[in-house]
């Protein structure tokens, strides 16, 4: 029982989980309002994009890169699917928009998986450079406006609940949109193959140590390589979704998204050297910044102090995780210390 | 005797100065070399893209060369830069619709040093122009804003106000305006004290979020006034999702053609507007007539329609206001072609 | 005479021009242990990547028993038995030592899902081959150097192995460990397993190996049995040169003690220590890591500061809370990891050399007198023997015995009372380290107080005029080097 406590209190999603308890007893202590099943509902709602860009994030910083090129990609591929759409007065289902954003963001993510995998170029550098040829795409060849009237398929996708959860007390009702399960599914793809699949391990192993991982027999290049592909596509996947929710296509909203997304991954313990992190903590860790953003109101912070609350928020969770790295490695000098004499 | 001879002399300076400062024009180039040009918040949004319409019709119009440019988000730091560009370009005239009034104060100042005929537009509160052009009077307009959300609301409940950013000058005067105009003239609506501004970032997505948390926390919240073109829009998202249709209403700027849906369908009973095609041109405009060197006085006609009687702000020098407002609702919302 | 399993025949190998290889042969038998010796840029890391595949010869073969290649890749030399540990182990930290061990054999067999069940048996086989016990998950980040190379060995016995080559296996392991793994070593003898121990340690040398290959300048300098070899010609083979190690005797050693230390504690690394350095004398700490002599070291430099007890500098006592107090009091401190923390790597060798003396060489205003700086480099350059081609070079240019030189002047440019250097000539060549030592010499001679701090026992036996023990925090035993030998030393130190 010790074992396991001790066990415990090295981990960091334990220290995430008591953060999400506190913040959520703050919160309901504040408006009364957290445990209430439609404000659950309103924030996994919330949490469907920035859930699945931070599958993507994670990937990339186990991997031992950065990506900062995501929300761009997003903006660019379903901002093309849903032009493409709109002008051919498309009438069908959501399975279309999809097959097409995907496609658009494997693409776009190879051009990302070349540039890292082939040219062997820094992956930050690479992607913020990608960023804004993304972005200059967008705004340059496809003379980027917002759409404002989005096919009924899509809209329909977006606005389709799996279930209404209403609040006894207020009569308020949020939806649970659809969308939620792609989250899901996606979940479960990348937890699949991190877990049980040797790509999935050959991730780690190169954010541990690339040159080894390439004298082991892992095929290096490809892995980065696929890597890109599949974060462009989960990526593009968000982006749609995020259209088929809002009802309307915004080429620069998502922008800047990435700067909240990386710090979430690397809240839950995602170290930002590689190789190692989980995804319970990425998801926790996520599932915190989405509770912060959106009850800053709930909580009474004053709109004048909200991006200073935020910020601090992040330091000091930050701090708070570099902080339990640096004692564990401590004692663990202190150990090896011991054993020797 | 001595006194008189300084007397005469210092007249004479007097006047000498005076003639050399005579009207002239203020820029040396002949007119059809002139380059003015209109920076927006930014490219991508709606509104800024009606603008240009604008501005390409009075290019058009008067042969000279005028155009629109803008930076691909709405971002203080990209506005300065897209304008030191421009100062280092040598325009003639920048028209400008600041992100951020109180950081672009230095650039606008460069420019005006150099030169450079600075005319804003939803900039009030800057010093560093020759002229400001407001559709309205904001704090009129603010109360236009008001007497629709009022009205959606029957006169009475709790209501709160949404902003882009509480660091944008426009946005908080109309705001002020219409809770000016709440406590003057419907005693049954009240402000909540509580959160009695928030920012919506000008994301539909954020205005969303904001309007659900505030409706959560706050059960007798029966209005929010918006302000930036995305506030209403996202509210009424909100509104709509929570179930409160016809029980919460949301009032504000949004264009026609976005927001057909919304006004048809109920969830929002009027929108404000004023022209962006209209206020573009109307910059334009006065900075030609700045250029050619004519007086800028009360009751200024600019030939732009709503821009024909413009008037000094009270107590300001720099600040011209119309009278370019204009209601949407469901019936005339698909006359504006825009 | 036992089967060879490897044998490399003339191969010549050359980069952009510079010749690495002209023309080595080397032969290695079943179940021997040979060891290949040669200092920095002899061409010994260039062989075992030719015998390992990573590069392909210029001209030569090799020969795999009856298999005649003129190159090879490296998936041909694992097929014919050859395994490489290299220095950094190819392990990965972040994960369990279940995956560092069967990550080779499930992609050899091109698995692409992954078996826990199945790992763990690979791992747990590999384990058994040399009796490691360690926890299958566990991270292996988080075990010791010892254990991380362990694994490595039991990694490179999964495929077969018949030849493992160790790329300067010792660098980084205590005493203890040393020995641990030699006895690996020959257990893998008695498998028939044969290794290719690359070192230029020679007590190392001497102890494991049966043959021996030294090579000098890309070329074969001498080959045989370890038995015929004695330190002189061991290192005559290696450096071309002789020296004479006479052992160092103080000629200008002052009367009143520099420093002297007293009743010195710091709660978990040291307690109790005493000691007077007097100046013209070089005083020798050694003992095992984590004996607390970094820790003593650190604190005489003012980055730990010692609970209780004294620090004296001329007979004044004085508090030494960071190390701006202790240059000024006259003290500088080379450190282990010169690499990190002594050296500004990509700045050039004269600004390094003149970095602690900026104010010295700069107007009342500020500015940099250039002609100043640049014959105060020269000075410093040719005092040293730093061998470079130009003193605006990058410090990286340098080998790791000259940047050692420029640390030295770095600290030698300031008026210095008492000089603490921690392992000055860890992973320097044999030339380089005793050029070193007569530098330490003469400057003792010019009468500066002397602290060196090594694990390197001949290198404290010729060099120190008094040599202190250290082990458990405590000081074992003060000997002078007439008390001393390697045996004595080392009692004092387990």
């Amino acid at each position: 029982m010790n074992r396991i406590m001790k066990n415990l209190m090295q981990r960091n999603e334990f220290y995430i989980s008591i953060a999400i308890v506190a913040l959520s007893i703050a919160i309901q202590l504040r408006s009364g309002q957290f445990f209430t099943s439609n404000n659950i509902v309103d924030l996994l709602s919330a949490l469907i994009v920035p859930g699945l860009f931070a599958l993507g994030a994670f990937m990339v910083i186990v991997s031992g890169g950065v990506d900062v090129s995501f929300p761009a990609l997003a903006s660019l591929s379903m901002y093309a699917t849903t032009r493409i759409l709109v002008d051919t007065n498309y009438q069908g289902g959501i399975l279309l928009p999809i097959v097409m954003s995907l496609c658009f963001g494997a693409i776009l993510g190879a051009v990302n998986g070349v540039l890292i995998a082939t040219f062997k170029l820094p992956p930050l550098i690479v992607t913020l450079g990608t960023s804004s040829v993304f972005k200059g795409i967008m705004q340059g060849v496809l003379n980027a406006v917002q759409i404002t009237v989005i096919p009924p398929g899509m809209s329909s996708f977006g606005t389709a609940a799996l279930f209404i959860a209403t609040n006894p007390q207020s009569g308020l009702t949020s939806r649970m949109p659809v969308a939620f399960l792609a989250l899901v599914i996606v979940l479960l793809i990348v937890y699949f193959v991190l877990q049980h699949t040797m790509y999935g391990r050959g991730l780690y192993a190169i954010g541990g140590n690339e040159v080894s991982a390439y004298r082991a027999g892992f095929n290096v290049w490809l892995i980065k390589f696929l890597l890109y592909v599949g974060v462009g596509m989960i990526s593009s996947l968000a982006g749609l979704i995020r259209v088929c929710m809002m009802t309307q296509a915004h080429p620069t909203n998502m922008l800047g998204m990435e700067m909240m997304v990386i710090a979430g991954v690397v809240l839950g313990g995602t170290a930002i050297t590689g190789g190692s992190g989980t995804l319970t903590g990425c998801m926790l860790g996520t599932i915190l910044l989405v509770m912060v953003e959106n009850s800053l109101i709930l909580l009474g912070v004053p709109t004048f102090w909200q991006g200073f609350f935020l910020g601090v928020f992040i330091i000091v969770g930050m701090g708070i995780s570099a902080l339990q790295v640096s004692r564990a490695i401590k004692a663990r000098g202190a150990l090896t210390r011991r054993v020797q004499q | 005797m001595r006194r008189t001879l300084a007397f005469v002399l210092v007249l004479l300076m007097v006047f000498s100065m005076a003639a050399c400062s005579s009207p002239a024009g203020k820029s040396k180039k002949s007119e059809s070399e002139w380059e003015i040009v209109v920076v927006p918040k930014d490219a991508s949004n709606p509104w800024f893209i009606r603008m240009e319409v604008g501005v390409k019709e009075f290019a058009k119009e008067t042969g000279l060369n005028v155009y629109q440019k803008g930076t691909p988000e709405i971002d203080a730091t990209l506005q300065s830069q897209l304008i030191q560009d421009l100062i280092a370009a040598k325009v003639d005239a920048i028209c400008v619709v600041p992100v951020d009034p109180g950081s672009l104060e230095p650039v606008l100042k460069q420019a005006r040093d150099a030169g450079i005929v600075v005319i804003a537009h939803e900039g009030a509160s800057l010093k560093n122009v020759d002229y400001d052009i407001e559709a309205f009077n904001n704090e009129q307009y603010g109360a236009f804003i008001m007497d629709n959300l009022a009205e959606a609301m029957g006169e009475e409940g709790l209501y709160t106000t949404m902003v882009a950013h509480v660091t944008n000058a426009s946005h908080n005067e109309w705001a002020d305006g219409g809770v000016k105009h709440q406590k003057e003239k419907y005693p049954n609506m009240k402000l909540l004290e509580e959160e009695p501004r928030v920012e919506s970032e000008d994301n539909g997505d954020v205005a969303y979020q904001k309007a659900k948390e505030l409706f959560k926390k706050y059960p007798d919240l029966k209005g929010i006034m918006g302000t930036s073109s995305y506030d209403a829009p996202g509210i009424a998202r909100a509104i709509q999702e929570l179930g409160l249709v016809g029980k919460a209403f949301t009032s504000g700027t949004g264009m026609p053609a976005a927001n057909a849906e919304l006004l048809k369908s109920g969830i929002v009973k009027s929108l404000t507007l004023w022209d962006p095609a209209l206020a573009g041109k109307a910059m334009c405009a006065l900075a030609v007539k700045v250029l050619r060197g004519e007086e800028i006085k009360d009751h200024l006609d600019l030939s732009v329609e709503g821009y024909t009687d413009l008037t000094f702000k009270e107590g300001s020098t720099t600040v011209l206001e119309g009278k370019g407002w204009i209601v949407i609702t469901a019936e005339n919302v698909d006359s504006f072609g825009f | 005479m036992a089967q060879s399993v490897l044998k490399v025949v003339d191969i010549k190998k050359s980069f952009a021009g510079v010749q690495a290889l002209k023309g080595v042969s080397l032969e290695i038998k079943a179940g021997e242990i040979h060891c290949l010796a040669g200092e920095n840029g002899s061409g010994k890391s260039t062989l075992i990547k030719i015998i390992s595949g990573v590069y392909t010869p210029d001209e030569g073969q090799i020969i795999f028993g009856d298999k005649v290649y003129s190159k090879i890749t490296p998936i041909e030399a694992i097929r014919n038995g050859i395994q490489v540990i290299y220095q950094d182990f190819s392990i990965f930290p972040n994960l369990s030592v279940m995956e560092n061990l069967a990550f080779n054999e499930e992609l050899a067999n091109k698995r692409k899902l992954v078996n826990r069940k199945r790992m763990k048996k690979i791992a747990q086989e590999a384990l058994a081959k040399i009796n490691f016990d360690v926890d299958l998950n566990a991270k292996v980040g988080s075990l010791s150097v010892a254990s991380k190379q362990l694994i490595a060995i039991c990694r490179a016995l999964m495929l077969n192995a018949r030849l493992i080559i160790m790329d300067e296996p010792t660098t980084a392991l205590t005493r203890k460990e040393v020995n641990a793994l030699f006895n690996i070593i020959l257990d893998l003898k008695k498998q028939g397993i044969a290794t290719l121990f690359v070192s230029h340690k020679l007590d190392e040398v001497f102890e494991i190996s049966e043959r021996f290959t030294i090579l000098r300048n890309g070329e074969k300098a001498a080959e045989g049995f370890t038995s015929e070899l004695d330190n002189k010609k061991f290192t005559y083979y290696m450096t071309g040169r002789e020296f004479e190690d006479k052992p160092f005797v103080p000629t200008n050693v002052s009367e009143d003690p520099v420093l002297s230390v007293e009743n010195l504690s710091m709660n978990g690394f040291y307690e109790n220590v005493n000691f007077s350095l007097h100046r013209g004398e070089i005083l020798g700490i050694t003992g095992l890591l984590g004996s607390g002599r970094t820790e003593l070291a650190l604190s005489l430099f003012g980055i730990m500061q010692a609970d209780t007890g004294t620090i004296k500098i001329d007979g004044e006592p004085v508090k030494l809370d960071s190390p701006e107090t202790a240059i000024n009091h006259g003290i500088g401190y080379v450190p282990e990891d010169r690499l990190t923390e002594g050296l500004f790597l990509p700045q050039s060798i004269g600004d390094n050399i003149i970095v602690s003396e900026l104010d010295k060489l700069s107007s009342r205003l500020g500015i940099i007198d250039r002609d100043k700086k640049k014959e105060e480099i020269r000075q410093w350059v040719d005092k040293l023997s730093i061998a470079t081609p130009n003193p605006d070079n990058a410090c990286s240019t340098l080998s790791g015995g000259n940047q050692q030189r420029v640390v030295l002047a770095k600290w030698l440019s300031r008026d210095l009372k008492v000089l603490v250097l921690n392992g000055p000539t860890m992973g320097v060549d044999i030339g380089s380290k005793h050029d070193i030592h007569q530098i330490l010499r003469r400057l003792a001679e010019q009468g500066l107080g002397i602290i060196i701090i090594s694990d390197d026992i001949p290198e404290i036996l010729t060099n120190c005029s008094k040599i202190l023990i250290m082990r458990n925090g405590r000081i074992s035993a003060a000997l002078t080097p007439d008390e001393a030998d390697t045996q004595v030393l080392a009692r004092y130190m387990m």
